[in-house]
């Protein structure tokens, strides 16, 4: 029997899009584990049987100071070394939302092991937004994306805090986009200024395009029931699905 | 040495120096209600450590805690490495004032546990004693000169809160000199307990009722005569703790007293419109109207699918193979008067905990919430001046919409269906509904997971946050009118995320089975949820010294009946004791054995091994006797209700416009009609990636700015059929309350169960749920006109009782809020009589999903419905012809017609898409009335869809892509034009 990819999605301290991101997984033949953050840091071993790693949306800690913040705290100080297993063995990350806030405060994104560069800070409307968006794929190494860059897809966005931010002055900051651009690292792009984003940068990748972190949520865009109007449940498309499958599909091809 | 360090964060030199524009909104606030004009204001974050000694090289750790790298700098009171005075000039201040906003010792602040949960994380830290306190400064200039008093004043209209905050003010010199970092300070409860003491009752009536007013009891005399008679009969006297635990448990909040009287009901000559009901007596109208309405359908439909209703947290109805559903709306009006943030916040997380206490622990999935508010500028244009004592309308509105919202997004709910209702009689009590809808399933460990099963012996244990003052009388206080006197300390601020633990953890253990009961603890604290769950096995020893506190110097009674929220009591048996206790505690919730259940027919309750409390059981819950009350109405009292009506003559007359076209954009841009699209999209509508109709539809070229007509949940990825899913609507209608309260409640049912109906759900698996909001119905001196409001009531519920019978769909829960009055130096506002109805229906398919806007050009308009609802039986034949034909395909969509009338339900079907309409009719194309629904169907299906209905549907046109909504031979009106004036609040917001 064909071995079946493994992917775990954290849980606890606020997260709360844990069984949406399982489901997006198991639904294409990948098999999921929930796993409170605090079983997994009583046994970081358990982390190197996956392949898939997912730290879905949530308000960790209330996000009562910057959104992310604590929770990476938590998880720097307790996972670092079977994080930093998973990502040098090539395995892949996965951070919606609030989970891409963790990441990039966590200093895995955009590059792993190096000084922070960016950040997620409070949208322009200074509030919380839940809408559908038009978002732009680029060509990038992101293997989340594979299948869909060159498209214009449409997903929901829901956070108060998604502006990416860049550190340093503006040359500076304009240096650390135009390299992020040339490396491929660009993930996603909204088509229109939703949050304030620095160049509409709607999710960024790792220099190996294993690791994405985006804001909108693929996972709540998997089925066309989904959609939000009722031209688009019957004719629409259902992109999130895409993220899960392109990921789950170089998984078995790594089996 | 105890030592405390201050930290501020600011944006670092890379930021912007503008003001945000958060901050650029508050300078128009305060220009728009206070008058003052800033023309900076920049806010600023700080914390206070404590900890018992010097921390070296603290201010390392304060930066990985509380500032971002890329953005922020950190000031310290420890290194005092910034000059704030020459940093603020670059952001343009010369003259800064600062507004330091702290909270009062005893406030929850949630910021201060998430930084202490991050200092804690620090291996360095783990040796010290630390707390946290925050707090927000607030720099303000304006050209105005102003007094420091002026700046207090202001702050607390928009920064600050009497009730909860404290503000200093420090001029410019000050900041200069960093007064506030010279010896910051935790500020901590100072709180003297004291034991239980004995009350003696036998003193005269004058001083009784001086007690009952002291003590916040909120009895009747005859109550307190009955309750000393029962202790005479004991040969002593009630202690304070008996007589909290009796005055919360017989508290209009929690035994619905006015709901279980006994009425007798009078009409004399009625208005021509009003129904006549005739005169007759109400055992009690719960059980009557309400229960009466549930056990007559369910025999008459020989109904399987009501598992639980009634008796439990929430009712739970089976409309899947898998799981169950269930669902309860609450109301947090005066909470919400006093903080309408706070209030509103606990309102949606007290209403999570009823699903989470319902049955073994249901899992919440969906929240709605209903507003209704008054408009300062509805007073500003009367030129009405509003009591000193009422807060102003807009805030209110401001505080509960952050809190429902912080209360859903925070903890992962979406809230999926709502509605903001404005009327002037809600600026003394603004009503704040709040409901959720869980999922369990239907058997676990062999099980049914609706019953409860608590037994003798089995622990008690408290779980989630500690005990402090907050929330002390906030059920007796419920049950009074707002008044001068009303205590501080019911005002509660909830903690989203230590509930979210908490219902994690609840959800985990039920699954690891390792409790037999549980129940939330709202109004009436562990009096309240232990009480009720000792009635069960018959008995409960509580030992209260062992609850925890959040901070010293709380008296026996005060532990007994706080409010303190985001508490859970459970019953766990013994041998799964050690379990229980080792997963919270890995999961970071606080769980506590505080006694255990007995058989012996007492709630035992001690403080330090003294007995404090030893209540009979069959005393406290059964014994108290009904009321005897009057209801009447008549011609005069009609009248007399509204002349006595506190703005009687001092409303202009409202100018309607003669012009059609222009009548509809004034609807369109009215209160009541206009979008809240701003307000609604800062709620999270679909985390857990399950709503399949969300609040708002259009197509993608325009926007989806439309309203729809029921939110639409999927059970699937909540473990229920793949093909499966369940309706959420609401009806309200206090408009029509002074017309009459029984047109007022058929309104409200109709609408409720027409919205499910629009999107695809059966009428024949419906279920509904009522909450009453109603001014004072008691006649008293200050309550002249009681016997008419009860009479109100009385024929709110006689109509929902004779529609849901002929609709079939009983009620599975509901709740009462009976004391919406303000009342302050003669001025007395009461609130309309409000009912709101919740439908939840059964989606058989999502094939069955419809949505409301126009799909396809040349698409078949028709309206359904009769221009009057007076057939009940016949109008649910319509609803089920309506919903054969969308399972059969032919409708493309289908939108109900409520405020505003028929002219705003077509304008909605297009505006938000390229689509128009050509409409022919001579209806009048503005009435409201119940009932109606326009639908757009295939036109190769015309004569199918025509056959089903027969007469009862009227053709009204067909679909086309002008983009405009034409009425033949009497105006056109471009989308783009409608559009602008139903968002003339919305537009913008999001952009």
């Amino acid at each position: 029997m064909k071995k079946k990819v493994q992917a775990l999605i954290l849980t606890g301290d606020g997260i709360n899009c844990e069984n949406e991101t399982a489901l997006a997984f198991s639904e294409h033949g990948c098999e999921t584990k929930i796993m409170h953050v605090q079983d997994l840091i009583d046994q970081p071993g358990l982390l190197s049987k996956y392949q898939i790693l997912a730290l879905p949306g949530g308000f960790s800690f209330g996000d009562e100071i910057g959104s992310g913040q604590i929770l990476a705290l938590k998880l720097k100080y307790s996972l670092g070394v079977a994080l930093t297993e998973f990502i040098n063995n090539k395995k892949l990350i996965i951070g919606i939302c609030n989970g891409f806030q963790v990441l990039v405060r966590l200093g895995l994104l955009p590059k792993p092991f190096t000084e922070r560069q960016m950040t997620l800070t409070h949208n322009r409307q200074g509030y919380f937004i839940n809408k559908w968006v038009n978002l732009t794929v680029p060509q990038s190494k992101c293997i989340w994306t594979k299948s869909l860059q060159g498209k214009e897809i449409a997903l929901p966005i829901r956070h108060g805090e998604g502006k990416i931010t860049f550190a340093g002055d503006q040359a500076m900051q304009h240096n650390t986009f135009q390299s992020l651009m040339i490396q491929g690292q660009i993930a996603l792009s909204y088509t229109e200024d939703v949050n304030g984003s620095y160049q509409q940068i709607a999710g960024v990748t790792d220099p190996t395009g294993c690791i994405l972190g985006l804001m909108p949520h693929p996972e709540a865009a998997t089925s066309n029931w989904l959609l939000p109007d009722g031209t688009a449940k019957k004719s629409g498309q259902a992109f999130g699905q895409h993220f899960f499958i392109n990921a789950i599909k170089h998984c078995e091809e790594m089996l | 040495m105890k030592t405390t360090y201050r930290f501020e964060i600011y944006p670092n030199q890379h930021q912007s120096t503008d003001m945000s524009l958060s901050e650029k909104k508050m300078t128009e606030w305060f220009s728009k209600y206070c008058n003052i004009r800033f023309d900076k204001l920049f806010k600023v974050n700080y914390f206070l450590l404590e900890s018992n000694e010097a921390i070296p090289e603290i201010d390392g750790f304060a930066k990985t805690i509380l500032t971002d790298s890329v953005t922020d700098v950190l000031f310290s009171s420890k290194s005092k490495n910034m000059d704030v005075l020459s940093y603020l000039g670059k952001r343009g201040f010369s003259e800064p004032v600062l507004c330091d906003v702290s909270f009062k010792p005893g406030v929850t602040d949630n910021s201060a546990q998430a930084v202490l949960e991050g200092f804690k994380l620090i291996p360095d830290l783990k040796k010290y004693e630390l707390n946290v306190a925050s707090g927000e400064c607030y720099y303000l200039q304006s050209a105005e000169s102003l007094t420091d008093q002026a700046f207090e004043k202001v702050s607390y209209e928009k920064l600050a809160n009497q009730l909860l905050h404290k503000v200093t003010i420090q001029r410019k010199e000050d900041i200069a000199a960093n007064l506030r970092m010279q010896a910051p300070k935790i500020v901590e409860v100072v709180s003297t307990s004291h034991e239980a003491t004995t009350i003696d009752l036998k003193i005269d009536n004058s001083d009784l009722m001086k007690l009952n007013t002291d003590n916040c009891w909120a009895l009747s005399l005859d109550e307190i005569h009955f309750i000393r008679d029962y202790f005479k009969t004991l040969d002593r006297n009630p202690t304070d703790v008996e007589m909290e635990v009796i005055a919360q448990s017989w508290s209009e909040h929690c035994k619905h007293k006015i709901f279980a009287s006994h009425i007798e009901y009078t009409e004399g000559e009625l208005p021509a419109h009003m129904k006549k009901l005739g005169n007759f007596e109400v055992k009690s109208l719960f059980k009557t109207f309400i229960r009466g309405a549930t056990e007559k359908i369910k025999a008459d439909r020989n109904l399987q699918w009501l598992i639980s209703i009634f008796h439990d947290n929430a009712g739970i109805v089976r409309f899947d193979k898998n799981v169950d559903v269930c669902i309860k709306v609450e109301t947090h009006n005066s909470p919400s008067a006093l903080d309408p943030y706070g209030g509103a916040l606990t309102g949606i997380l007290g209403v999570n905990r009823d699903i989470l206490g319902c049955g073994q622990g249901a899992k919440p999935i969906a929240n709605t919430n209903v507003f209704c508010l008054a408009e300062d500028s509805f007073f500003k244009e009367n030129n009405i001046k509003l009591h000193p004592r009422l807060k102003n309308p807009d805030r209110i509105a401001e505080g509960v919409h952050l809190g429902v919202q912080d209360g859903g997004n925070k903890s992962g709910v979406p809230t999926v269906n709502g509605a903001f209702v404005f009327d002037k009689d809600y600026v003394g009590k603004p009503l704040v509904f709040c409901g959720t809808i869980g999922v369990l399933p239907q058997v676990e460990h062999n099980l049914s997971t609706a019953e409860k099963r608590q037994q003798p012996g089995d622990y008690i244990v408290m779980s989630g946050g500690k005990i402090g003052k907050d929330g002390i009388h906030g059920a007796t206080f419920s049950s009074m009118e707002l008044n001068e006197n009303a205590p501080a300390s019911v005002v509660q601020i909830g903690d989203p995320i230590t509930q979210k633990r908490l219902g994690d953890f609840l959800i985990e253990a039920r699954q690891k089975n390792l409790f037999s009961s549980v129940t939330d603890n709202g109004a009436g604290g562990l009096s309240s949820s232990v009480g009720e769950m000792a009635g069960l096995t018959n008995g409960a020893i509580v030992d209260l010294d062992r609850a925890p506190t959040k901070y010293p110097g709380l008296s026996p009674f005060e532990l007994m009946v706080s409010e303190s929220q985001e508490r859970m009591t459970f019953s766990v048996p013994k041998e799964k004791i050690h379990q229980f206790l080792q997963l919270s505690e890995k999961r970071n919730v606080l769980s506590t054995v505080i006694g255990e259940f007995t058989n012996q027919g007492q709630l035992l309750v001690r403080y330090n091994g003294k007995t404090v409390a030893d209540l009979n059981l069959h005393f406290l819950h059964e014994s108290l006797r009904p009321m005897q009350l009057k209801a009447h109405i008549d011609q005069s009292s009609v009248e007399q209700s509204k002349n006595a009506h506190w703005l009687n003559g001092k409303i202009k007359a409202e100018v309607k416009p003669t012009d059609a076209k222009a009548q509809l954009l004034s609807l369109m841009a009215s209160a009541n009609v206009r979008s809240h699209e701003h307000l609604v999209r800062r709620y999270d509508h679909e985390v857990k990636a399950a709503t399949l109709v969300k609040p708002f539809t259009g197509s993608e070229k325009i926007g989806r700015h439309a309203p729809t007509d029921a939110g639409v949940i999927w059970l699937y990825p909540h473990g229920g059929e793949r093909d499966n899913a369940i309706s959420i609507s609401c009806g309200i209608a206090p408009q029509i309350s002074q017309y009459d309260a029984y047109e007022m409640a058929v309104w409200a049912l109709d609408e409720a169960v027409r919205n499910s109906v629009c999107v695809g759900a059966d009428p024949s698996e419906m279920v509904l749920i009522d909450n009453y909001c109603w001014p004072d119905p008691i006649t008293s001196t200050k309550n002249p006109d009681g016997a008419h409001k009860l009479a109100q009531l009385v024929r709110t519920s006689k109509a929902i009782y004779d529609l849901s019978v002929d609709y079939g769909m009983p009620f599975v829960s509901g709740k009462d809020s009976m004391k919406n009055d303000f009342m302050a130096d003669e001025v007395k506002i009461s609130v309309q009589p409000t009912l709101l109805v919740t439908a939840m229906g059964r989606v058989r398919s999502l094939n069955h999903i419809t949505t409301s806007e126009a799909k396809n050009v040349g698409d078949l308009v028709y309206l359904i419905g009769p221009g009057q609802l007076t057939d009940f039986k016949k109008q649910l034949g319509l609803y089920k012809t309506l919903h054969q034909a969308i399972s059969l395909g032919f409708v493309n969509s289908a939108h109900d017609v409520s405020e505003g009338g028929l002219a705003v339900s077509l304008t909605e079907k297009i505006m938000s898409t390229t689509l128009g309409l050509e409409i022919d009719t001579e209806l009048d194309l503005f009435q409201e009335s119940a009932g109606r629904i326009v639908v757009t169907i295939d036109p190769k299906k015309q004569k199918e869809f025509a056959g089903l209905f027969l007469s009862d549907c009227a053709f009204l046109g067909t679909v086309t892509g002008n983009s405009q909504l034409t009425i033949k031979n009497q105006f056109s009106a471009k989308n783009t034009e409608t559009l602008a004036a139903y968002r003339i609040k919305a537009a913008g917001a999001l952009s």
